[in-house]
């Protein structure tokens, strides 16, 4: 064995380092997921109601205001469409691991 | 206007590019003026129409003093000036608004002046839009991670 594995220069097979323990993390994706809904709909509102007012002819609305409060909440939407997708996804790989 | 968590920065440059557009509606609301009364001889407070002038100054932004050390700064409008430059005399014995020698006060607005300015508000608000555009743009293409 040891005349093989010189002629290969294979080294001696090292025993794996112990793992550590994968440090739990502070939030969970469930949290943050909750707060990325949260932001979302804080964000429709505002969105909403700068559009009310808007339309009530308020004058300290001004129509760009009124579009990026939509397209913030619009991003925050997709933000916690992703956050789920990704946890769905990962969700999805475990549950179907071959054994 | 909700803050959101630090995790949205984006929504920063998006706030800071709608102060901005804010800022130049008010130039141009203030030139459209301006322009709507380069004639006009008469006023509630006596005298021809005095041109107007925005003035701007930079405010904090909130949310952002820890991350930023309070460096990024939004744009609002201070105060709207008179312009103190004397009214345009002109010779018109015939006109209700003359005086004694027969000169008539007018505004002491340039028609030319004024559509500078309302061009220059015009790009600055393009260029808002543009970096507002941009923000969203890069927010999507972040979401946009490992599709």
């Amino acid at each position: 064995m040891s005349i093989v594995n010189r002629a290969y220069g294979a080294q001696a097979v090292q025993p794996l380092p112990q793992l550590d323990k994968v440090a739990k993390p502070e939030t969970d994706i469930g949290e943050s997921f909750s707060k990325a809904l949260t932001d979302a709909r804080e964000l429709d509102k505002d969105a909403t109601s700068q559009a009310e007012r808007f339309a009530n002819h308020d004058p300290s609305v001004g129509i760009h205001e009124v579009v990026i409060a939509s397209e913030k909440a619009s991003i925050a939407v997709r933000y916690a469409v992703t956050l789920k997708n990704k946890a769905l996804e990962a969700y999805h790989e475990l549950m179907n691991t071959q054994v | 206007m909700p803050r959101v968590g630090t995790n949205m920065d984006f929504f920063t440059a998006m706030e800071v590019s709608a102060s901005g557009l804010s800022a130049q509606r008010a130039r141009m609301n203030v030139a459209s003026s301006n322009l709507a009364n380069a004639q006009t001889t008469q006023t509630a407070g006596g005298g021809p129409y005095k041109r107007k002038d925005v003035v701007l100054q930079s405010t904090d932004v909130p949310g952002t003093e820890g991350e930023l050390g309070g460096a990024v700064k939004g744009v609002e409008v201070a105060s709207i000036k008179q312009d103190a430059a004397p009214p345009r005399l002109e010779y018109d014995p015939g006109h209700p608004q003359a005086n004694a020698q027969g000169y008539v006060a007018y505004p002491n607005v340039n028609p030319v002046e004024e559509m500078v300015d309302m061009i220059t508000a015009s790009r600055a608000y393009e260029a808002g839009i543009t970096t507002m555009s941009t923000a969203v743009s890069m927010a999507e293409k972040a979401l946009g991670i490992g599709k």
